[in-house]
C-alpha cells in the first residue's frame, strides 16, 4: 500500500501469539512468518488451533499475548474491517455466504472496499454514484467469470450447490481485494474434481500476486500448492519447512498418528 | 413498462382530493401517510440492517415535539434571575429542527446500543421511549405536561408580501403528506440500493461475513439509525402540525407495535412492504370503528394481523410477488434480483421487481 513489496519478503508475522479461552490453551505462543507471494499452509489435527489463529489474524478475537504485525502495521487487537482495509481477508472454515442475496449481489457487497460513494451523493443521485456502481457491476462480473460463477449470477447464494458456495466465498473475498488471503478448509466437502478445479484457481490467484495463507486437511493438495507448511498441534508449532521436510518429519507423523482420522490423509500424502 | 406503471400511481394518487370530496376519508389517508413514512423508517431498521427498535415512536415523538415546540416558542427558567427565550420560528423551521433533533437522537441510541446488540438493543430501545415520553409527561416548563401543547400552528409556505399557502385544510395536508411519502420512499429505495444499503443489508444476513471483506458494522448501524430516526421526526412534525396539539400520550408503546405490524404485515424488507402495511392498519381502525365496538375492534385487529403473519409469514409485498412470479414472471425481468448484470439499477424489471424485491 506505502511502498512496494519485493517477493520473498516477510509480509505477516505472528510474534509469540496467545490465546486462551477461559482455562483452555487454545494457541501458546505460537511465532511463524508469510512471505509476500507465496503459499504458507497451516496444518494439523483437528482442535490444533488453526481456526482461532485465523480469528485472532484478522481481528475476530484479541490475542492474550503476543504480536501480530502485517506489512508495517500492528494488526492485533484492530478490528476486522480495519484489516480487512489493509488488504488482509480471510473465508470461514463453516460455509459463509449471503444466503438470501443474489451471487451478484453477494460479489457487490464483497466489492464494499472499492466504492467510496456517500449518503448525500447517494440520495441526490449523483453522476458519479452511477458511474461507480457501473463500474463495481463490471468488477463483480469479471470476479464471477475468474471462478467459473457467470452462470449463476441471478440465484440466492444460499440456493447454490455446496461446492458452488464454497467458489463464492472466495469470490466474495477476492471482490475485497486483499493482498493476503486466507482460506480456511476451502475444498472441504468438494469433491475430487471441484477440488482439482479449485487447486487449479489458486494457482490463478498467486498469480494474481496476492498471497495465500491456507488451512487445510486435503494433505494432497497442502503438498500440492504450498511453498512452506507450517505444523500446528494442541496449540504449538511442531514443525515448519518444505511439504518434501515436513513429509518427512517424524514429529509430525507422530502427531497425525495420534488422531487415527488422519492417518489416511498423511498416507495419501 | 415499470416508469409507466409509477407514473400511473402517482396520477392516482394526486387524483385523489379530485374526486375524493368526503373529507373525513382525507383525513384518514393523511394518518395513514403519516404511519406509512414512520413505517418505512421503521423498515431501514427492522427490514434491511435486521435490527428490532422497539422505541421507534421516540422519534416520532421527538420530531414532533420538537417542531411544535421550535413554531410556538418557548421560555425556560434556567435560574433564577435569566430566562432562556426561544421565539416562534416559522414552521418549516421547526419541522426541519424536528428532522435534526430526532437525527441527533438516533445516532445517540445508535452509538449507545449497537455496542450491545440483540436482545439489548431491543430492551435500550424500549427504555429511550419511556424516558423520553417521562420527561415530556414532567417538564412542564417546556411541554406543558399532560395538558399538552395547544395551538401547534400549521405549515405556512409562500414568499412574504406575495404569496402564502397556509395548511389549514385536509386537501392541501394530503399533498403535503404525500409528497413526504415519495421523498421518503425514493430516499430509502436510492439508500438500499446503493454500496451503503448493501452494507445494511449485508449486516443482516451475515455479520461476520460483512465485517471480513472491510464493512464498518458500528458505522452502518448508527447511519441506518440516524436516517431512520430523522424520517421518524419528520413524520412526527407532520403528525403535530396537521392534529395541532401534542401530549406524551403520543410516546405510547401501542404506536410503536402499530408500527412493527405494518412492516411486518406488509414486508420487511421489501419497499413496498411499510406502504401496503400502513395502508392496511392505518385504515382499519377507521373502518372497523363504524362497525363494532372498540373491544370487538381490537380483537378483530389482533385477528387480522395474526392470520397475515401466519398465512404470509414474509408479510403480503413478497407473497403477492412471488405469486406475480409464477403466474405471469418465468422467464421475464420479475424473476431476477434488483442486482442482475446488465441494465443499470434503474432500467430493470417489472412493478412486483421493483416494488416487492426483497433487498
Ligand atoms: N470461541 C471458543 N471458545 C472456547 N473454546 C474455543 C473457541 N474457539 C475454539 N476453541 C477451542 O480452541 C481449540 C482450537 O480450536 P480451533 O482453532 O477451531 O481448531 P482447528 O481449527 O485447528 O480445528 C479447540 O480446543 C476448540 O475447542
Ligand atoms: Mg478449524
Amino acid at each position: 500500500m506505502t511502498r512496494e513489496i519485493a517477493a520473498g519478503e516477510t509480509v505477516l508475522a505472528v510474534e509469540n501469539l496467545g490465546v486462551r479461552f477461559g482455562g483452555l490453551v487454545a494457541l501458546a505462543g505460537i511465532s511463524f512468518e508469510v512471505r509476500a507471494g507465496e503459499v504458507a499452509s497451516l496444518i494439523g489435527p483437528n482442535g490444533a488451533g488453526k481456526t482461532t489463529a485465523f480469528n485472532a489474524i484478522t481481528g475476530f478475537l484479541t490475542p492474550s499475548e503476543g504480536a501480530i504485525r502485517y506489512r508495517d502495521s500492528r494488526i492485533e487487537g484492530l478490528r476486522p474491517n480495519e484489516i480487512a482495509d489493509l488488504g488482509v481477508v480471510r473465508t470461514f472454515q463453516k460455509t459463509s455466504v449471503f444466503a438470501a442475496s443474489s451471487v451478484f449481489d453477494n460479489l457487490l457487497i464483497g466489492l464494499h472496499r472499492r466504492g467510496g460513494a456517500r449518503l448525500w451523493e447517494i440520495l441526490l443521485a449523483l453522476p458519479r454514484v452511477r458511474a461507480e456502481e457501473a463500474r463495481l457491476r463490471a468488477e463483480a462480473e469479471e470476479i464471477l467469470d475468474f471462478v467459473g460463477l457467470s452462470a449463476r449470477a441471478g440465484e440466492p447464494g444460499g440456493a447454490l450447490p455446496y461446492g458452488e458456495q464454497r467458489l463464492l466465498e472466495v469470490a466474495v473475498a477476492l471482490a475485497a481485494r486483499p493482498s493476503l488471503l486466507l482460506l480456511d478448509e476451502p475444498v472441504s466437502g468438494m469433491n475430487p474434481v471441484e477440488t482439482a478445479s479449485f487447486m487449479a484457481m489458486l494457482g490463478k490467484i498467486r498469480a494474481r500476486g496476492i498471497t495465500i495463507l491456507l488451512v487445510e486437511h486435503d494433505m494432497r493438495m497442502v503438498m500440492g500448492v504450498s511453498d512452506r507448511v507450517v505444523v500446528l498441534n494442541q496449540g504449538a508449532i511442531i514443525a515448519e519447512g518444505t511439504p518434501e521436510e515436513i513429509q518427512a518429519n517424524p514429529e509430525v507423523i507422530r502427531a497425525y498418528l495420534g488422531h487415527g482420522a488422519d492417518r489416511r490423509a498423511v498416507g495419501r500424502a | 413498462m415499470n416508469r409507466w406503471a409509477t407514473w400511473l400511481w402517482l396520477a392516482f394518487l394526486f387524483s385523489i382530493p379530485v374526486w375524493m370530496t368526503n373529507q373525513y376519508y382525507l383525513y384518514i389517508l393523511i394518518n395513514a401517510g403519516i404511519f406509512i413514512i414512520a413505517a418505512m423508517s421503521l423498515n431501514l431498521l427492522l427490514g434491511y440492517t435486521g435490527q428490532l427498535s422497539l422505541g421507534h415512536v421516540a422519534f416520532f415523538g421527538i420530531g414532533a415535539y420538537a417542531s411544535a415546540l421550535v413554531s410556538l416558542g418557548f421560555d425556560l427558567e434556567i435560574t433564577d434571575s435569566y430566562t432562556f427565550v426561544f421565539a416562534p420560528r416559522p414552521v418549516w423551521v421547526g419541522l426541519l429542527a424536528g428532522i435534526l433533533v430526532a437525527g441527533f437522537f438516533g445516532w445517540l441510541v445508535g452509538r449507545i446500543s449497537f455496542k450491545i446488540r440483540g436482545a439489548y438493543f431491543v430492551i435500550v430501545t424500549i427504555s429511550f421511549a419511556e424516558v423520553v415520553r417521562l420527561v415530556a409527561l414532567n417538564w412542564i416548563d417546556l411541554t406543558e405536561g399532560p395538558m399538552a401543547l395547544n395551538n401547534i400552528p400549521p405549515l405556512t409556505l409562500g414568499i412574504p408580501g406575495l404569496w402564502e399557502l397556509t395548511f389549514w385544510r385536509k386537501v392541501p395536508n394530503y399533498y403535503l403528506v404525500l409528497v413526504t411519502c415519495i421523498l421518503s420512499y425514493v430516499v430509502i429505495a436510492r439508500l438500499v440500493r446503493s454500496r451503503l444499503g448493501r452494507a445494511m443489508i449485508a449486516l443482516r444476513e451475515n455479520e461476520p461475513l460483512a465485517a471480513s471483506v472491510g464493512i464498518d458494522v458500528t458505522r452502518s448501524l448508527v447511519l441506518a439509525a440516524v436516517v431512520s430516526a430523522a424520517m421518524a421526526g419528520a413524520a412526527g412534525g407532520l403528525y403535530t402540525h396537521t392534529i395541532r396539539i401534542i401530549d406524551p400520550d403520543v410516546f405510547l408503546f401501542i404506536y410503536t407495535v402499530t408500527m412493527v405490524i405494518m412492516v411486518i404485515t406488509g414486508g420487511k424488507g421489501t419497499l413496498a412492504g411499510p406502504i401496503v402495511g400502513g395502508l392496511i392498519f392505518g385504515i382499519l381502525p377507521e373502518v372497523l370503528r363504524e362497525v363494532a365496538s372498540p373491544e370487538v375492534q381490537w380483537v378483530m385487529y389482533g385477528l387480522i394481523m395474526i392470520a397475515i403473519v401466519f398465512f404470509l409469514p414474509d408479510g403480503i409485498v413478497p407473497a403477492l410477488a412471488s405469486w406475480w412470479r409464477d403466474r405471469f414472471g418465468a422467464g421475464g425481468g420479475g424473476a431476477e434480483s434488483q442486482s442482475e448484470p446488465g441494465p443499470g439499477p434503474e432500467a430493470s424489471g417489472t412493478v412486483t421487481d421493483t416494488m416487492g424485491e426483497r433487498a
